[in-house]
């Protein structure tokens, strides 16, 4: 036996016994144990294996910088790899298993890296496994992917559910330790909202290790009673289990709550992780500091740990990692943890202090070794003693763990994410954050201050001035009593001399301190160089512990201050956030909003195969019984509105209502084509351009009276059109009175075409809707029978004689019905997109398939619209320069195969009859294809170089994906009715 | 990019309310202008670093067009405006 | 033929109608009536003058010069007609009362279910009783008023709805937030 747990002490419930498996190995822990603590508590400290050597890894820390005990957590889907065992809570029933070995922990085939590792220096790759290029997907990637990696990622669908959530605040403290709780107690009791968040599952940070007692009593009592004083403020929000990982701007950050990742079986209710934002007008930073490990020669063997976790260990989990520890430093916190350790029975082997002379008082009876260092570690899968020298001298000494202690580094993370750098400070041998301003300071010994007294008075002090600056008044500081406490000076010690086996810097990444000589020498001595040469500081730890040790070994081989060599980058996330708590809820079919459109009830009873169209949902068409295929669907309905009658849900449209004195010549300005004389009653084809001269978007606009009009624009710029809009009403030409707003929503809209679509628009509207009394373009008010007021239009994409009726959105499905009840004396059938797709194609009608930003209104056959009477209008000036107006221009044509039975596909290429099928022959291609049932093959719209003009000639249709080549005949785009005569019936 | 930016007339809001359309300090010119006068207007952008006036949309709040004066290297919001300058309003 | 046209409300089936209100219930109009209001440009001062001067209408800010006017005493047809004749020549209404759902949250945990959606800041001392402004909700455009301490309405498109209903169903899940016509 060498870890076990201590027969008293700790903060866990020892009424509260857990089961876990550790690698299938049933294990008992307590409530408020870690995983880490209950591993060791059952003598468990080998946990993994390391990322290129394989070489036996042990638990280091007791927090977020663990580079070695990384774990896969839970069953199944629910998975969790490469989570640290030194912040993952137990529970009862937690599964846990190591990583990165194979067969087993003990017995790992990869580990002969180690042997080679001769041959894996930094670099390794890159030089290794440059050539030849066909050597990298076939066997070299491969054999790394296998050897290579760590935790396994799940590949099933993840159960788990997210959200999101925002938060607001006057002061944002991150960190509940002596700093941050006595901030949030000073800022809380003046009255500001306050949000108090902290990555552990208990509030209290180094409170809960500290051994110094706090106005008499234990430091974990007086965290307790802030915490209970806290919770009774209405104004503060205390968070647990909450990890602060990036400052964005506007002091918006980003914290990740693990509401449910210490329980069993989560609860339905709740998600299992929550992503906040939280907005505060103030945010103070009292993250602590890290412990530094020590680079010597053995140093990752396990049972190497940070001396202070050996005290968290001890003194909050009750647990000793070790019966005989010996202890590694270059400062007064080694002395503490002997302290610690023999306060609680565990034997200290001796003390090696790095320096020659300390005021540091050791307990008494245990031995210590000044200005001594470790040079090596012996043991295999467990630490059993190490090699100390001094003087010249070796000595053999016989220990289970190494607390090591290199001094500490203020965690600053979070103030340098947005660009700041670290400062060097040469009298904490540490950098610390700028003044990063904007309300965001930091405090306690986060900004370096190591004493208890001096974080409990700095992070009053700091809320209090945080207070005042936002006008809330303030009582001074009622500071707890707390006992003197050593000076906790260290020495900087980048790297121990005299090295007998490998020194590792960073522990996860397998690098050590001759990678990062090696780095130097070839040029990449950069600290952000090193960095990627030797991947230090790049694994799922990103360097919390070898950073600083890295920058201080880069600083020392090149004789200068580490102040020149700076630190590499601090980017977002301070811990791995998981995908799926940034994706929230907004997954699946949550993704995007779904819209309804209000005839959905109708499409759906009468057999609608729907389909996603931007955020709508469609109907595409309507599968009647004994229909083996969508084509058979769309035919009979393409035919039965040419023959009879159907009707389309034409709701999606856009609709704005314009109203004002300047109505009209707002619409002038915003179509190319005019506006001005529209006469009431009346409906125009309109054609917006962008300001380049290119078409933007079309569709009808009616004047229902002398300063009102409604404006439809096509579904998928219904949101661009109005932005567009308001652009031109706002910015644009804010001197015109006028007014609008979209109704899409407040309407349900019908188009009824075909021969017989008046005898069913009659049967239902009390109005005259003869050609006589109700021409093509006529647009007004009606009353339907019963007296519903609605709104008709006769208008047509089908190019059959046509009315499209709107009702309030709500009677939108009876009023379908009674429609399609009024027709089936007349064979009426409902008709979805596809249908509408060939019947627009049929008829030459465009939609964004041919309107996609490239074309020109005399592209598409609209060169007449373009207004030369209007003074200006949007586009108006750039569509008459040179390239628009080219001869060779590619224009509309419509394309029938030479054989009829031929199919055509949109995104083919034209090229001439004969020529080489290459790009570089290019003349034109093919924007919408669709079988004709009318014309009984297929048909075609496209655009061809100077087309207008090469009616009659015959191209080829090359269609690269697939590779054929389909002769066809250039020819109008009007396929059905080129006089319009069904229109006007 | 800004994270919050105070609307002037929904207040402080998230930037996913808003779109951005760019620079604000361009002035559409007469039709009868040259072509280079176009030419810029449409198609040619500064990108700088620093202190730039955009027009951004509040989309999904009031939908008015604003002009937001902000620092495209810190980041920095230093005002928002409504892009009208109203005859109507100035006339008060 | 009957010309009787039945009106049928987007989240009908999707919404029970006899479900006894929990501590955080999502009430849904099952009718409303509701009019944009556009002042006229010059005549907003004046308009919302005259909308504030009327204790039958609940104006709800949206933009400058413009108002969402609900009434849940008058019909579509009434409230458009009351407003034209109150405002006349200085604004344009426009009926959304189908265009629109009407959606009132309350319970002590309101404030919590919203701040999932929503980034505005929802705090008494930021978003006071009577106040309303148009607000992201997840991925959909609400206009949000508070009408009580721990009581808000929104008012969301209505091709929206549905998914809005699921949206806050989902954030109000920890609460056991209910859902029920409004009778």
């Amino acid at each position: 036996m060498t870890a076990y747990r201590l027969s008293a002490g700790g903060l866990v419930d020892r009424s509260a016994p857990l089961t876990f498996t550790f690698d299938g190995q049933s294990m008992q822990g307590f409530e408020g144990d870690t995983l880490a603590s209950g591993l060791l508590a059952n003598d468990r400290m080998l946990v993994g294996r390391s990322f290129k050597y394989h070489r036996p890894r042990g638990i280091v820390s007791a927090g977020v910088s663990e580079p070695n005990a990384l774990v896969t957590l839970g069953l199944g889907a629910r998975s969790d790899p490469n989570t640290k065992a030194t912040v993952a809570e137990l529970y009862a029933g937690l599964d846990a298993r190591s990583q990165n070995r194979w067969p087993s922990l003990k017995y790992d085939v990869g580990a002969v890296n180690g042997l080679l590792s001769p041959f894996l220096s930094a670099g390794f790759y890159y030089k290794t496994f440059m050539w030849p290029a066909a050597f990298w997907e076939k066997v070299y990637e491969p054999i790394i992917r296998k050897a290579a990696g760590l935790g396994r990622a799940v590949l099933e669908r993840d159960p788990e559910t997210y959200e999101k959530c925002w938060a607001h605040c006057d002061l944002l403290v991150i960190g509940s330790g002596p700093t941050g709780l006595m901030a949030a107690l000073s800022a809380g009791r003046a009255g500001l909202r306050v949000v108090l968040a902290d990555e552990g599952f208990r509030h209290g940070g180094s409170l809960l290790s500290e051994t110094t007692p706090i106005d008499g009593a234990p430091a974990a009592a007086f965290a307790a009673a802030a915490i209970t004083e806290l919770e009774a403020l209405p104004n503060v929000t205390l968070m647990t289990r909450t990890t602060v990982f990036g400052w964005y701007d506007d002091n918006v950050f980003g914290a990740l709550e693990r509401v449910q990742k210490h329980v069993a079986t989560p609860s339905a209710k709740l998600p299992v992780e929550r992503l906040w934002r939280i907005a505060a007008r103030r945010a103070l930073l009292a993250t602590g500091a890290e412990e530094r490990p020590l680079v010597f020669g053995g140093n990752d063997r396990p049972g190497v740990m940070m001396a202070g976790a050996l005290s968290t260990y001890a003194n909050r989990y009750g647990v000793a990692a070790g019966t005989s520890v010996a202890i590694f430093t270059n400062g007064s916190a080694g002395y503490r943890t002997a302290a610690d350790l023999s306060a609680h029975g565990i034997s200290v082997a001796a003390i090696i202090d790095s320096r020659a002379e300390s005021p540091d008082v050791a307990p008494s009876g245990t031995r210590v070794i000044r200005g001594g260092s470790i040079v090596d570690t012996k043991g295999k899968l467990r630490l059993s003693g190490l090699v100390v020298e001094r003087a010249g001298f070796e000595e053999i000494i016989d220990c289970d763990a190494i607390g090591m202690s290199g001094g500490f580094s203020p965690v600053i993370h979070l103030a340098c994410q947005r660009g700041a750098k670290p400062l060097w400070s040469e009298a904490l041998k540490a950098f610390v954050a700028p003044d990063v301003g904007q309300g965001f300071g930091v405090a306690g010994s986060a900004a370096g201050l190591y004493s208890l007294p001096a974080c409990l008075r700095d992070g009053a002090d700091k809320a209090q001035a945080f207070a005042n600056d936002l006008g809330f008044s303030t009582s001074p500081a009622d500071l707890p009593v707390v006992g003197a406490e050593p000076d906790p000076s260290f020495t900087a010690l980048w790297y121990v001399a005299g090295a007998k086996s490998k020194a590792f810097v960073d522990f996860q990444n397998d690098v050590h301190v001759s990678d990062l000589g090696l780095a130097l020498r070839e040029g990449f001595g950069h600290v952000e160089h090193a960095k990627r040469y030797t991947t230090n500081g790049m694994a799922t730890d990103q360097g919390k512990l070898s950073g600083i040790n890295a920058t201080g070994l880069l600083a020392a081989m090149q004789g200068i201050s580490p102040a020149d060599v700076g630190t590499t980058t601090f980017r977002p996330f301070y811990t791995p956030v998981p995908f799926g708590a940034l994706a929230g809820t907004s997954r699946d079919e949550h993704a995007a909003p779904k819209r309804v459109s209000p005839l959905h009830g109708w499409a759906a009873r009468n057999g609608a195969v729907f389909i996603d169209s931007g955020l709508w949902y469609r109907p595409s068409w309507f599968a009647r019984a004994g229909e083996k295929t969508w084509r058979e669907s769309v035919d009979r309905e393409v035919l039965t509105v040419r023959a009879n009658v159907g009707l389309c849900d034409v709701s999606t449209l856009g609709k704005i209502e314009v109203f004002g004195p300047d109505a009209a010549e707002f619409l002038n300005r915003v179509y190319c084509n005019p506006f001005l004389k529209l006469p009431v009653g009346k409906a125009r084809y309109g054609l917006m351009l962008r300001e380049d001269g290119m078409v933007y978007d079309d569709g009808t606009t009616s004047r229902l009276g002398p300063e009102h009009f409604v404006v439809t624009t096509t579904t998928a710029l219904a949101g661009g059109v109005l932005s567009h809009m308001e652009y031109c009403a706002q910015v644009l030409w804010p001197d015109l009175n006028l007014r609008f707003c979209s109704v899409s929503d407040q309407w349900a809209q019908m188009a009824i075409a075909g021969p017989k679509a008046r005898l069913v628009v009659q049967a239902l509207v009390e109005d005259d809707v003869s050609n006589a009394a109700f021409p093509f373009l006529a647009a007004k008010a009606v009353t339907l029978k019963g007296g519903l007021k609605g709104r008709l239009f006769r208008i047509s994409f089908s190019g059959e004689l046509a009315y499209e009726l709107a009702v309030p959105a709500g009677y939108g499905e009876a009023v379908a019905d009674a429609l399609m009840e009024a027709g089936r004396a007349h064979g009426i059938c409902a008709y979805g997109l596809e249908a509408l797709n060939v019947l627009r194609i049929e008829k030459g009608h465009v939609t964004h398939a041919e309107l996609d930003g490239r074309v020109t209104p005399d592209d598409v056959g609209f060169g007449r619209m373009l207004s030369s009477q209007k003074a200006d209008f949007i586009g108006k000036r750039l569509s008459t320069r040179f390239g628009l107006t080219a001869a060779d221009r590619m224009q509309m044509v419509g394309l029938k195969p030479i054989e009829k039975d031929k199919d055509i596909r949109a995104g083919a290429h034209l090229l001439r009859e004969g020529a080489k099928p290459s790009t570089l022959n290019d003349q034109g291609y093919v924007s919408s294809a669709c079988h004709s049932p009318v014309l009984g093959q297929f048909i075609a719209l496209g655009f061809l170089k100077s087309g207008r003009e090469r009616y009659g000639e015959k191209v080829v249709i090359w269609d690269r994906l697939r590779g054929e080549e389909t002769l066809a005949e250039v020819c109008s785009p009007v396929f059905v009715d080129p006089a319009n005569a069904r229109l006007n019936l | 990019m800004a994270s919050l930016i105070p609307c002037p007339h929904c207040g402080i809001r998230p930037k996913e309310e808003f779109s951005i359309r760019g620079d604000a300090s361009l002035v559409r010119p007469d039709p009868e202008s040259s072509d280079e006068t176009w030419n810029d207007y449409v198609h040619i952008r500064a990108n700088p670093r620093g202190r730039y006036r955009e027009h951004w949309q509040h989309v999904a709040g009031c939908r008015r067009w604003l002009v937001v004066e902000r620092d495209t290297f810190t980041h920095e919001v230093f005002s928002v405006s409504d892009g009208a300058v109203r005859p109507w309003e100035t006339s008060r | 033929m009957v010309h009787q046209y039945a009106d049928r409300h987007t989240l009908e089936g999707l919404v029970p109608a006899d479900v006894s209100a929990g501590a955080d219930h999502l009430a849904v109009a099952a009718r409303q009536a509701i009019v944009v209001v556009l002042a006229a440009p010059g005549q907003e001062a004046a308009v919302a003058h005259l909308l504030a001067s009327d204790e039958d209408l609940s104006a709800r800010f949206s933009a400058p010069g413009e108002w969402l006017v609900i009434s849940g005493l008058q019909t579509p047809e009434l409230l458009h007609q009351a407003l034209a004749a109150l405002l006349g020549d200085m604004a344009h209404c426009i009926d959304q009362s189908h265009g629109r759902v009407l959606l009132r949250l309350t319970g002590l945990n309101a404030r919590a279910i919203l701040a999932k959606g929503a980034g505005l800041d929802l705090h008494p001392s930021a978003f006071s009783v009577g106040q309303s402004a148009n607000v992201l909700c997840g991925h959909i455009s609400v206009n949000l008023a508070r009408v009580g301490d721990d009581a808000f309405e929104i008012v969301v498109m209505r091709s929206f709805a549905d998914t809005l209903l699921h949206d806050l169903r989902d954030m109000g899940r920890a609460f056991d937030l209910t859902t029920a016509f409004l009778a």
